[in-house]
């Protein structure tokens, strides 16, 4: 049974594409990825969650280079810098890195969204059992990044991991817009906010993150 | 894109609010926008509250949800970009210089 979110505390209702956007990303959460179990990608999200409210978190099997970089990702991603991801790349690998800034960045969105908000954070979901994948596509390079990726801009930054690439994008337009609605200026999503009211949003965000992209 | 979209619509934009919020920023709704983005960041309670009642009074509900999902969206993206190094290539750079002196933003690029 898919998870139900509930936004409570929100002062507004929420659409049905969002909450249906955060339900399938919260069912990626609980899957098995390419190369962590359900179990250890919800222990990785646990983690950074607590690494940002200062509770101790619970002790767990997962290399500490990797949680480490998860949690410094997610609490105040200005501080990772390419020297921090090669490390953890030579001890985990880049497909495990890969799935880690995944898993982080995507908890950035629907926490980010709920404090907006100022609805109470959902509680993570239960994972499913089964084997991590390996579904990894071979032969990508390093273009000038930390980790391997094919040519192109942010939507294809996580294709190392196919099925993550793809849960990913599928995130975007509910939460920002369709990648083919993108190249419209004039996009006005009627009633709510229009593109450069949207813009003001992402600009500000991406400032305060100390995020240039 | 702000600069383009702004135009679109018609409205005297002021990208220097981007970096400093107490400038008006020339969009309807614009300041409470950046307002919510930065008592969300500040884990402002008052300050979330405050700024979601500017939002639901002059744009709507649904401008809120919007806000809040579009700052989702970006807290990911951003974490993305940091994390596999991704860099926007030089052409976009030279596009926006002119708003990054604005903004003061040209630290922020990484390679």
């Amino acid at each position: 049974m898919a998870h139900v979110f509930e936004f409570k505390g929100s002062p507004v209702p929420i659409r049905d594409d969002l909450k249906d956007a955060y339900t399938r990303l919260w069912s990626h959460l609980a899957e098995p990825g390419p190369t962590l179990t359900g179990t250890q990608r919800l222990e990785i999200a646990a983690h950074v969650r607590m690494a940002r409210s200062g509770d101790t978190p619970q002790p767990n099997d997962l290399p500490s280079s990797l949680l480490t970089l998860a949690a410094t990702l997610f609490v105040d991603p200005s501080r990772v810098d390419g020297p921090m991801v090669l490390q953890t790349t030579e001890a985990v690998g880049d497909p495990m890195v890969v799935e880690a800034i995944s898993i982080a960045s995507m908890l950035s969105a629907v926490d980010g969204a709920h404090a907006a908000l100022g609805a109470d954070l959902e509680p993570l979901p239960s994972p499913l059992v089964g084997n991590p994948t390996d579904e990894i596509t071979r032969g990508l390079k390093r273009r000038h990044t930390h980790v391997p990726m094919p040519a192109g801009a942010i939507p294809i930054a996580l294709d190392l991991l196919p099925s993550v690439g793809k849960a990913f994008r599928n995130s975007f337009g509910p939460q920002y817009m369709m990648e083919h609605e993108m190249a419209s200026a004039d996009f006005d999503r009627t009633p709510g906010l229009n593109r450069a009211q949207i813009e003001i949003v992402s600009s500000r965000t991406s400032l305060r993150n100390k995020c240039f992209y | 894109m702000l600069r383009v979209s702004a135009l679109a619509f018609g409205y005297d934009l002021n990208i220097a609010g981007i970096g400093d919020p107490s400038i008006a920023i020339g969009v309807p709704g614009g300041n409470h926008l950046l307002a919510l983005v930065d008592a969300t960041m500040a884990g402002s309670p008052d300050g979330i509250t405050d700024s979601q009642r500017a939002i639901i009074d002059e744009l709507g509900p649904e401008s809120l949800v919007d806000a809040a999902s579009v700052f989702g969206n970006f807290e990911m993206m951003n974490r993305v970009a940091e994390g596999t190094g991704i860099s926007i290539p030089a052409q976009a750079i030279d596009r926006m210089k002119d708003t990054i002196d604005k903004l003061g933003i040209d630290s922020l690029q990484k390679s």
